[in-house]
Parts: C-alpha cells; sequence; structure tokens
C-alpha cells in the first residue's frame, strides 16, 4: 500500500497533440479516486502513466514517495484491471492468477496460498480450471481482480472496468469493488465515464476535461457545490438545468446580479424546481411538454422559451401534459457561474 | 441457402463430383500402373484395373531402385525429402515468427522498411534468385548437404506476413497485462505469444511441409551425388532414362510412395489445420 503523487503530469502525443496537461493531484494511502471525464479527456492516459504502459512527457509520478517516470511497470508493483479484462485466453483462471506470481519467483506455497484466498474472497473457487472463454463477463471481471489482488500490489489502477457488463451486473461489482477495496484499503484509482459509477464508489472524485482537472473533492461536495459550469453539468443525472440570466425577467435577473455579480448562467438541479409557489428566487412560466415516470420519482420536461428545462418531482404530479406550470426555484439552489464558467458564490 | 430445391442441388453435385473424378482420376491411374508388369504400357493403351504385379514393384523400389537410371532405392531418397521438408517447415516457422514478432512488437528504428523488404520478397519466387542463390551456396561449399538443401529455402515471407497479421489481432492489453505480470519481451513470447499461436503454426506447418517436399529445381541443382536426392527429383530421373522405355510401372510405384508422407501429415493435422485456418480465438 502505499500514496500515489501526481506533479505537474503532461502528456504529448507526436504532432504535438496535448492529451494531459498540467496535472497535479496526491492520492492518500488507502484512498480510492475516481477520475471521471467524457471521453476523450485524458483520463485513460493518465492512469496508463501512472502504470507505466504511457511514457510521460514532463512532470513526475511517485509511487510511495519514489519518482517512478522511468521504471517499467513490472518494478512499479502496481496491478491493473482492464476494461476488456485482458485474461490469458490460452490458460486456466488458476494460471492466469498465478502467472505475475510466478515470474517474481514467488515460492510455491505462498502462490497457492494467496490464490485459494484470492478464490475464496471472489467466490470464483469452482472456477479455477476453467478457461477464461468458458466464462460468463462478470466472473471474467472477478478473475481479473483476483490477477490484480494476488500480487498485493502497492496500487490498484481500474481501466473503465465494467463498462463490458450488462446494467445490473454493473450495479452488484460496482458494490463489490468498493467492498472489496474498503477491505483490502489498497489505493486504487479507478477511470470511468460513467458519472453514477464515479459518484457511488469515489472516496475522492476527480472530473476532468480536455487533459485538465475540473474540480477535486468528495462526490457530495463535487454535487453540492460545483465549482466549474462543466462539473455541474456532468454529475448528476437528468443533469443540471442552464438558464443564460439574459433570458431571465429584468426584476429576476438584476435580483441575481445584485447577490451574485457577473454572473451570465445560472443553474438548477432538476429537483430544485419546485410546482408549488414560493418566495424569492425564481418564477418561471413554462408549458409542460412530456411527463417521464420513472417510478419513485418523475422527470417532467418544460418548454420554457426556446430553452427546455428538465424537472424531477417526487411521486406523481398532479399536472397533466401541455398545461402551464409556474416553476419557482428557492434562492439556496441558484448555482451561479460567472461568463468563464467558473462559480460564483452568491450572498 | 434454406429452402430445399432439389434440382440445384443435383448440379451442385454434379459439378462437385465432376471435380474430384478430375483430381482423383490421376491418382488413381497411378495407383493402378504400379500394380502391372513392364510391358503392360507398351500396347499405348492404359489398363484402369489392378494388375498382379503390385509386391514385386514396390519390392523392387523399396529394395534396390531402378539400376539402369542410375537412382537409388526410394527408402534413402524418402528419407533425404523427409529430413528437407521438415527442415524447411520447422526452419520457415521458427524464422517467421520470430522475424513477426520483431516487427509487430518492438520499436526500432527502419522497422517499417524492414517489414516492406520482407514483404517485396514476396515477389520474388525462388527461380528469380537462384543462379546467385546456387553461387553463394556453392561457394559455402554446401553443395551436397543437408545444410545447402534447407537454408536457402527457409526465408519466408509469406509466414512472415501471416504471423504479423496473426499477432496484430491479439489485443494490446494482453501484452500490458503481461507487462504488469513481470513478463519480459521473451518469457511474453514464449508464455503467451507462441501458445495463442498453436493453431497457425499448425496449419502452416502442412502447407509448409508439403511444400518443402514437393522442392523439385532446387535439389536438382545443389545435389549431384545421389546419397542427397529426393523423391521428387529423383521420380524425374526415373522417367527420363536413355536408350529404352521407362518403366513405367515402378515410376509409378515410386510416385505412390513419394505421395504418402504428405497425405499422412495432411489427414494427422487436418484437425488443427481447419481450426488454424478458420478460428478467432481470443
Amino acid at each position: 500500500m502505499a500514496s500515489i503523487e501526481l506533479k505537474g503530469v503532461s502528456k504529448t502525443y507526436p504532432g504535438n497533440v496535448q492529451a494531459v496537461s498540467g496535472i497535479d493531484l496526491s492520492i492518500a494511502d488507502g484512498e480510492l479516486v475516481v477520475l471521471v471525464g467524457p471521453s476523450g479527456c485524458g483520463k485513460s492516459t493518465l492512469l496508463r502513466m501512472i502504470a507505466g504502459l504511457e511514457a510521460i512527457t514532463d512532470g513526475t509520478v511517485s509511487i510511495d514517495g519514489r519518482v517512478v517516470n522511468k521504471e517499467e511497470p513490472a518494478e512499479r508493483d502496481i496491478a491493473m484491471v482492464f476494461q476488456n479484462y485482458a485474461l490469458y485466453p490460452h490458460m486456466t483462471v488458476r494460471r492466469n492468477l498465478e502467472y505475475g506470481l510466478r515470474n517474481r519467483g514467488t515460492p510455491r506455497d505462498i502462490v497457492n496460498q494467496r490464490v485459494a484466498e484470492a478464490a475464496r474472497v471472489l467466490e470464483i473457487e469452482p472456477l479455477l480450471d476453467r478457461r477464461p472463454r468458458q466464462l460468463s463477463g462478470g466472473q471474467r471481471q472477478r478473475v481479473a481482480m483476483g490477477r490484480a489482488i494476488v500480487r498485493q500490489p502497492k496500487a490498484f489502477l481500474f481501466d473503465e472496468p465494467l463498462s463490458n457488463l450488462d446494467a445490473k451486473l454493473r450495479g452488484q461489482m460496482r458494490i463489490e469493488i468498493k467492498k472489496l477495496q474498503r477491505t483490502l484499503r489498497t489505493t486504487s484509482v479507478y477511470v470511468t465515464h460513467d458519472q453514477l459509477e464515479a459518484m457511488t464508489l469515489a472516496d475522492r472524485l476527480v472530473v476532468m476535461n480536455a487533459g485538465r482537472i475540473e474540480q477535486v473533492g468528495s462526490p457530495t461536495e463535487l454535487y453540492d457545490r460545483p465549482q466549474t459550469q462543466f462539473v455541474a453539468g456532468f454529475l448528476g443525472s437528468p443533469p443540471m438545468n442552464f438558464i443564460p440570466v439574459a433570458d431571465l425577467a429584468t426584476g429576476e435577473a438584476a435580483e441575481i446580479q445584485r447577490r451574485a455579480p457577473g454572473v451570465s448562467v445560472v443553474g438548477v438541479r432538476p429537483d430544485g424546481f419546485s410546482l408549488t409557489s414560493g418566495e424569492g428566487g425564481l418564477a418561471l412560466r413554462a408549458r409542460l411538454a412530456l411527463i417521464e415516470p420513472v417510478g419513485a420519482e418523475s422527470h417532467l420536461y418544460f418548454s420554457w422559451g426556446r430553452h427546455t428545462l428538465i424537472a424531477a418531482v417526487q411521486g406523481r404530479p398532479n399536472v397533466v401534459e401541455n398545461e402551464e406550470v409556474t416553476l419557482t426555484v428557492a434562492p439556496p439552489r441558484l448555482h451561479c457561474f460567472g461568463s468563464d464558467g467558473r462559480r460564483l458564490e452568491s450572498a | 441457402m434454406v429452402e430445399n430445391r432439389p434440382v440445384l442441388d443435383f448440379i451442385c453435385h454434379l459439378i462437385l463430383i465432376a471435380g474430384v473424378v478430375v483430381v482423383i482420376f490421376p491418382v488413381y491411374l497411378a495407383v493402378i500402373a504400379s500394380t502391372h508388369g513392364p510391358y503392360d504400357f507398351m500396347s499405348g493403351l492404359v489398363p484402369l484395373l489392378p494388375g498382379s504385379q503390385a509386391v514385386e514393384n514396390y519390392s523392387v523400389m523399396l529394395g534396390t531402385g531402378i539400376s539402369s537410371s542410375g537412382t537409388p532405392p526410394v527408402w534413402p531418397m524418402l528419407l533425404n525429402s523427409l529430413v528437407m521438408a521438415l527442415g524447411v517447415a520447422i526452419g520457415k516457422i521458427v524464422i517467421s515468427i520470430l522475424s513477426a514478432f520483431a516487427i509487430v512488437y518492438f520499436r526500432f528504428p527502419f522497422r517499417s522498411l524492414a517489414f516492406w523488404l520482407i514483404f517485396i520478397t514476396l515477389m520474388l519466387p525462388v527461380e528469380v534468385r537462384i543462379l546467385p542463390t546456387y553461387k553463394v551456396v556453392a561457394d559455402l561449399g554446401m553443395l551436397n548437404s543437408y545444410p545447402g538443401l534447407i537454408i536457402p529455402i527457409i526465408a519466408s515471407a509469406t509466414a512472415t506476413f501471416l504471423f504479423r497479421q496473426f499477432f496484430l489481432t491479439i489485443p494490446d492489453e494482453l501484452l500490458e497485462a503481461a507487462r504488469i505480470d513481470s513478463a519480459g519481451p521473451l518469457r511474453f513470447f514464449w508464455d503467451i505469444l507462441l501458445p495463442l499461436s498453436r493453431t497457425n503454426i499448425a496449419a502452416l506447418f502442412v502447407i509448409l511441409f508439403v511444400l518443402g517436399w514437393n522442392q523439385y529445381l532446387w535439389p536438382l541443382l545443389v545435389t549431384t551425388d545421389p546419397g542427397y536426392y529426393t523423391v521428387v527429383m529423383g521420380i524425374k530421373r526415373m522417367a527420363t532414362v536413355a536408350e529404352s522405355f521407362p518403366q513405367w510401372n515402378l515410376v509409378m510405384a515410386a510416385v505412390v510412395l513419394a505421395l504418402l508422407p504428405p497425405v499422412i501429415v495432411v489427414i494427422a493435422m487436418q484437425r488443427f489445420f481447419v481450426k488454424g485456418l478458420v478460428e478467432t480465438e481470443k
């Protein structure tokens, strides 16, 4: 187990393509940090640089206080779980688990003991003599995790490990990964583009965009107080509604300008809208275009001027489609962003 | 086609059967001819039914050979052919899998140039470079030797290309997982690449064995000592005899004997062969 320290890490591909630029991040011992962002934001590249599979153009990566820039993946003593599992197809599950240990010259009895232990924890004991091809997706995923566990590495690196599984299994494995990480307390870096996965797994969440870190913090912190408009829009489902201040009624716009000078866009989470009238904040007269019942709550799609606003309300609302409704937003539920996309604290 | 169309089925089968007959008939003739006496062909008509001389013909070929044409018995020639075919097949596989490994997995200067140079040699069959190659082999004193028979034919662009294409289909993550599992390049090759290439190797072995066995021009050039004659060129020598009729019955017996080893290899390895051609296991 170890801490991981990134200082000014950058990656430039030939042709001057900047994939990752100036990443500073320190990951504490035993922490599970999730890197999340849209595809092409550099999160996988960053992970692969920590793993040693990708050369680091600039900056330093240290594991356990030691700079590992020039070290081979094997020397860094990390384990990685790949999206397509990358199990050796011609080896049995047991051989797959043993392979890394054997190559390191671990004594036979320790290898056996570690494999047995990992198989027990992951409940793959009956599969040990099968080949990867005979396993289901979820089972392969477990074996891939087993291969990481047996090594007892300094850190686990997960590269979108659940994206090849169906939704139900994904939810299940997510919980197992979290439990496993809690038990083993191994420092972990987890890459995903799925914001739900990111929110539920992370001790700390790193939102990336265009090769840079947008914001780092606990999932609730990022959800409640997103520092940029990008983070606000990326986390949460359905996504946050953004309303340009210029489109608001003059009185409301002036009021918001007074509280947060320089604001150009206000954001409202779908659950921030209320169908009952309230004091202060915003009151928007909108036409209900569509109701989407999703079980415990309902998603309401409103047309407001040229915008579509999404509201999430508990239970079944007693409004009908095409009805004109007044949506109100209490002042604390408003997120204000300046024209540069940064959060403005409202007084 | 799911629907049942008897007329079409009939025509298809007719064409297939006709094709099989065309291929089988000469082989059948060779087998039949090898069972007759030496004078049954003088009439110009080839007999279509087995004769009574089978045992005599085959024992002559395996035992003494045809003394009048100066060829040794078939046994040593079969052995020479076997050594050459195995040498060529194994040598080609070893060389080409290693060069494909280098080209696919190592980043060295002029890598793509190296690949294209190998690829270009596909355009140059052995016959084109046969004179310079002969000169080199002769200068190295390798005439009338097994290395002289085998080594010049070993370099193979085709097999290198096939292995390269196969290696390119192996996901990068497998290499990365191996790197994380402390497997160096050679261990990766030995533990992962080689077992995964098993079926491809088997398929190539069959093709290359037959290719090596059927070499004619090259052994004809580099061997003057009957002790190194291969069976394919030996048969040609038997058929061209001076001042007498070729003993077709004996020649055909040698042909049938020469046919057997490739047939055995193909049948024995057929399972792997088909698997290697159709399977895309990853």
